[in-house]
């Protein structure tokens, strides 16, 4: 849960290394293309209905009719894992974008304004990071009922810390440089400085936390819905199909919960693989 | 005033501030939005007499600042107040579930700090092979979350092996600690990868650093320019980064709570969460929050005190 | 027959690369003898630094070496690892261009002067605290007891450098390896740290291998120069015929770059015209924390008053903390005076301008170029865009045409080749950067041209070509240029009025011929004793600074 929250350090040499791998990253982008198709056209690929009942025997084996086995009901895993990915991959672009659109708004407005509005923001940004991601979903089921609005807005609020911090540092380090002192200096207009040179200086920066942040609110979502908080059955959604599996475990059939774990971890490998590539191509971006 | 008094007294202001201001939160959105009345009537169709009697017994009349200021100061005095659900004193039900997640984190914690630290040594320090090795299973690592190790542990050691308990958190000693194995392992795998990436990081920066290359051309011994001049001066980031993680545990173990079926604290705040148990969430909630931010403010207290330097320059929590 | 005490002979440096190892140091031959001070000096890039980290063992991971470095005549490549460690712990001390990085910030002077004696030498730790006072003693740092208590962050550069060499006398060592250790330091604080050196040469009979890019500096201090260019020594000189001796083009270029050659800019006559710039009682102070994090005022501006004819050239000459570059600040309205008025063109600039309209009137009228041109210039822009939005900040409605013809001016005023156009900051030379920003600042077409340390940044030749472009625009078009640095050779190759300042205050102003040639203040005295030039020798003027200064770190904050 609170992985986000402690990543805005240093993102370390090794994935760096890693990422300039560039067989290594390919594959991630391949990878994570069939996923995103998957997630396009899930119901449509899917061979069979992910909610039927009864379209294979209970608790079903690897085979060729259900090459993921099926589940305690005799739906087909395969079909629910197709489908599952929608929920899995596009909340947590959501995630990502209204995280980085808050933090950023908050960010600016402490850099543009300064004095006590700044204050504020930072102020602002220690209570939301006080408050534990967890405690921070469970707080939004309590207001807005269990589903996926709900994960979604708590983790769009409990990333705001990292996003805002990262872009205060980085905004306060840029406009450290003489270079926007100079532009001054020109006559050029405060409007024109911000959007011309402030802001594009600041999106390697920002994309590179936008990958990485990706991947984590994957896993914060998976788990969300693990704990039964998130996307309610029968929608299938990878983190429940985990939890529901768990049954499936111990009656001997532990393809229900290790096929739709084994997408998680794919998936967001191949994350993390591209957002340490999108990392380092920010740094070389500031040199 | 010398300035560690001062940056003592500064983020202690800052964390009880931060405290404050996260209960308001706490407390008035869980209230803003939920029906009380419905969830303390237990599901019956309420009649007007039970509505004013449950309104009168909850002082739900009164203006929000003011049952607020009630809920807060009975909290700080240890009146948590009954459970909807429940019907019992929320204390009842919190004492035993907390001991449950101490020992659950406290467990976790060893193993992450062994094996985290432990391993992000080790890359830092033999690099080539070693360091490879370490990021590639560490690059797996961060891929791995809680329910997933939780439920490949069940399924080979539990199920397949039988070497460990499935579910329960069994009786008291050895008996427990052999039922938390498992959920402590599942809990610690993500955190290791990312200590131990963060720990290596730290080193390395400090072995390429100006001042290793004076000691290194002063003759001094490698090990003790890695204890003292490459260790000592990374332990303040990483004991920052530890103490961040740490504290992050008492919420994140409800995964493994869950998973494993153990009765913590974790567990309790999802399922008060979903049968609405308000007076439950809000002092759980409280709960994690004083934890998080009481152990984040000591490991920056302890960072501060490794470091000289932070001190005068220190920013409050 | 005695060995030299250190013998590079036909040094190779090679860097790892994508596509096999890039040589970058060619048959690099040289050799100290016992008592001897050699100087090894070059520009940026020249391979001086990589040379003489080859013999400290410094060099970065995946670098090799071809050829034979021998310590009193023991060749290192014939020894074992520990032995190679023994020998360059206790014969040689090595100094460093930055001190405070080199220093660990976390351990105390005592730790940090006693730990090779104790760890290496297996001194006691009283013995070893006994040594270390001595040795802080023989540096010339008062209060020894003191300072070992102190972190590297508590005091000033100049203290921090004799601390390091303190450190690198603890095993007695034959030679002392010096890269740059005077280059961050300003000039005054730069003599004393050569006195203690020479004091020190004198009594240990110490070897001193000196890599420095200043020639004088090295003719001043060293028996024999080397001189470096790309990766190869081209020439080599007894220091005190050097002058006379020298062959190569390259190094009288380099003895050029010194005070004396050129006489000093006389203002030219009849300037009744009103002042283009007047400052009057300017005042400025900041609100700040000590190393010790107790709250402190810092007065950087105070009381300072000068004029700058139309035309004219004045120099601003000062330390670190004179506040010369806080007056410049101000004047641009980059930072607000606490008091006094500033006049330009006869307008009132006492406040920074308000609103886009006042500012682009101002900048029609000054410009700015400043210290580091890499930073000052958008890293995402082409020299191109960078000049065209400088034009169009005051010609938003200029035809394609006609901003492409000004570009084209602008490159042809500051002599760089229009290829360069589509190229960013990134691929250019220190010297281009510094000639776009100049275009930038000439785009306006002001009649004040502020120029901050434009120059301290940039290699001796390129300072030259960039000093000569800058007189011939001033001469050419009537710029009135104020100029502020550290640097008195500067002044002396550009400015007609010079002003001294030192901690805020102005200690003398007069033309540059009287403040050059008969300096009136004890201050500019100093300050011109403590340029190296031929027949030099360093003397300590003064007691050493005791803390380290508060320093000011400006967040440029946009207004509206």
């Amino acid at each position: 849960m609170s992985v986000a929250q402690i990543a805005g350090g240093a993102v370390p040499t090794v994935a760096k290394r890693a990422a300039r791998r560039d067989w290594l990253f390919r594959g991630a982008l391949v990878v994570f293309g069939l996923i995103a198709l998957a997630a396009l056209l899930g119901p449509w690929i899917a061979p069979y209905d992910s909610s039927a009942l009864y379209v294979g025997p209970v608790n079903g084996a690897s085979s060729l009719a259900h090459p993921f086995g099926t589940d305690d009901v005799g739906r087909d895993i395969l079909s629910r894992v197709l489908v599952g990915a929608g929920a899995s991959v596009f909340a947590p672009i959501v995630v990502v974008l209204l995280s980085t659109v808050l933090g950023l708004g908050l960010a600016l407005t402490a850099a543009w304004f300064g004095g006590w509005v700044s204050g504020v923001v930072a102020r602002v940004v220690d209570v939301i990071f006080a408050i534990p991601g967890l405690v921070i979903a469970v707080l939004a089921v309590a207001m807005f009922g269990k589903g996926l609005v709900a994960p979604v807005v708590a983790l769009s609020i409990a990333y705001i810390p990292v996003v805002a911090r990262l872009t205060q540092t980085a905004a306060a380090r840029e406009l450290g440089k003489p270079y926007l002192a100079a532009l001054r200096v020109q006559g050029v207009s405060s409007l024109a400085i911000c959007f011309r040179h402030l802001v594009p200086a600041m999106i390697p920066v920002v994309a590179a936390q936008m990958a990485v942040g990706f991947g984590y609110a994957m896993l914060d979502l998976a788990a969300i819905s693990f704990l039964g908080l998130g996307q309610q059955p029968p929608a299938p959604d990878w983190g429940s199909m985990i939890a529901g599996g768990q049954a499936g475990i111990l009656a001997g059939a532990p393809e229900q919960s290790v096929f739709p774990a084994v997408f998680v971890v794919i998936t967001v490998l191949a994350v993390g693989i591209i957002g340490a590539r999108v990392t380092l191509w920010a740094e070389e971006k500031e040199r | 005033m010398p300035p560690l008094t001062r940056t003592v007294l500064a983020r202690l202001g800052g964390m009880l501030l931060t405290l404050f201001l996260a209960s308001v939160v706490i407390y008035s959105a869980v209230l803003l939005t939920g029906d009380p009345i419905a969830a303390l009537a237990g599901g019956a169709k309420p009649t007007p007499e039970l509505i004013e009697q449950i309104r009168a017994a909850y002082h739900l009349d009164d203006p929000l600042w003011s049952r607020y200021w009630q809920w807060l100061t009975s909290a700080v005095q240890g009146d948590f107040g009954r459970s909807f659900v429940y019907k019992t004193e929320v204390m009842t039900l919190l004492a035993p579930r907390f001991g449950l997640t101490l020992q659950l984190v406290l467990l976790t914690v060893l193993i992450i700090l062994v094996f985290g630290v432990g391993s992000g040594v080790v890359a830092a320090l033999r690099g080539g092979a070693v360091d490879r090795t370490v990021a590639v299973l560490t690059s797996l690592g961060m891929a791995l979350p809680t329910f997933v190790v939780a439920i490949l542990l069940i399924w080979i050691f539990a199920k397949s092996l039988g070497w460990f308990p499935v579910y329960g958190e069994g009786g008291g000693g050895w008996d427990r600690v052999w039922h938390l194995v498992l959920p402590a392992v599942s809990l610690a795998v993500l955190f290791i990868a990312y200590l131990s990436r963060v720990t290596r990081s730290a080193l390395v920066a400090q072995v390429h650093s100006e001042h290793v290359e004076t000691a290194r051309v002063r003759g001094i011994p490698r090990s003790r320019i890695f204890r003292v001049h490459v260790f000592r001066n990374a332990a303040p980031q990483i004991l920052a980064i530890s103490g961040t993680t740490i504290a992050g545990l008492f919420a994140a173990s409800a995964i493994a709570e869950v998973a494993f079926g153990l009765g913590g604290i974790g567990s309790l705040l999802v399922q008060a969460a979903a049968r609405a148990d308000l007076p439950v969430v809000q002092i759980v909630s409280l709960l994690l929050v004083t934890i998080f931010v009481v152990l984040n403010a000591i490991a920056d207290l302890c960072s501060a005190l490794i470091d000289p330097t932070s001190v005068a320059g220190g920013k409050a929590a | 027959m005695t060995h030299p005490i250190l013998e590079i002979s036909g040094l190779d440096v090679f860097a790892p690369g994508a596509d096999g190892p890039r040589q970058l140091v060619f048959d690099s031959t040289l050799s100290v003898g016992r008592g001897e001070a050699v100087g090894l000096v070059g520009e940026s890039g020249s391979g001086k630094t990589l040379t003489v980290r080859a013999v400290a063992g410094l060099l970065p991971d995946g670098f090799t070496t071809r050829g034979a470095i021998r310590v009193d005549g023991q060749e290192l490549a014939g020894l074992g690892r520990r032995a190679v460690r023994e020998l360059r712990a206790r014969r040689i001390g090595m100094v460093f261009q930055t001190p405070r990085a080199h220093l660990n910030p976390l351990r105390t002077i005592g730790d940090f002067l006693t730990e090779a004696l104790v760890h290496v030498a297996g001194a006691s730790p009283a013995d070893a605290g006994r040594r270390a006072r001595a040795l802080l003693d023989e540096v010339g740092i008062t209060d020894p007891d003191r300072r070992m208590r102190q972190h590297p962050g508590e005091l000033s550069g100049g203290l921090l450098q004799r601390v390091m060499i303190a450190a690198a006398l603890a095993m007695d060592p034959e030679i002392l390896l010096a890269d740059e250790i005077t280059t961050a330091l300003d000039v005054t604080t730069q003599e004393e740290v050569m006195a203690v050196l020479a004091e020190l040469r004198e009594r240990r009979e110490l070897s001193l291998l000196f890599i420095t890019h200043d020639l004088a500096l090295a003719g001043a201090v060293c028996d024999r120069v080397n001189v470096m260019q790309h990766g190869r020594i081209v020439e080599t000189l007894p220091a005190a015929t050097m002058r006379r001796d020298a062959t190569q083009a390259y190094t009288r270029t380099l003895m050029a770059a010194a005070l004396d050659e050129a006489p000093p800019i006389v203002a030219e006559a009849g300037t009744a015209a009103p002042p283009i710039l007047r400052l009057e009682g300017i005042r400025k102070s900041y609100r700040l924390r000590d190393a010790r994090g107790r709250a402190d005022t810092l007065v950087a501006v105070d009381d300072v008053s000068m004029e700058l004819a139309r035309g004219g050239s004045l120099g601003i000459v000062g330390e670190s903390g004179s506040g010369k570059t806080t007056a410049a600040r101000i004047l641009l309205g980059l930072e607000t005076a606490d008091a006094g008025r500033i006049e330009v063109a006869g307008e009132d600039w006492s406040r920074p301008a308000r609103g886009g309209r006042g500012r682009r009137h101002r900048a029609k009228l000054a410009q700015m170029v400043f210290q580091d041109p890499y930073q000052s210039l958008d890293r995402r822009q082409t020299v191109e865009q960078c000049l065209r939005e400088a034009i169009r900040v005051h010609r938003p409605r200029a035809e394609r045409a006609a901003l492409d013809a000004r570009i084209a001016e602008l490159m042809g005023h500051v002599r760089l080749d229009p290829a360069l156009l589509g190229q960013r900051p990134r691929s250019l030379s220190g010297g281009q950067r510094q000639r776009v920003a100049i275009a930038r600042a000439l785009a306006a077409d002001p009649e004040l041209l502020v120029l901050d340390e434009a120059v301290s940044a940039l290699d001796v030749t390129t300072q030259v070509e960039i000093l000569t472009l800058l007189d011939t625009i001033r001469r050419e078009t009537g710029l009135a240029l104020l100029m502020i640095t550290h640097d008195l050779t500067v002044i002396r190759r550009l400015c007609d009025q010079v002003v001294v300042m030192r901690q805020g205050r102005i200690e003398e102003h007069g033309t540059a011929e009287a403040i050059l040639d008969a300096p009136q203040a004890d201050y500019t005295r100093l300050l011109l004793d403590s340029i190296p030039r031929e027949g030099w020798t360093p003397r300590r003027r003064r007691l050493g600074r005791t803390g380290s200064l508060a320093t000011v770190t400006r967040s440029t904050v946009i207004p509206d």
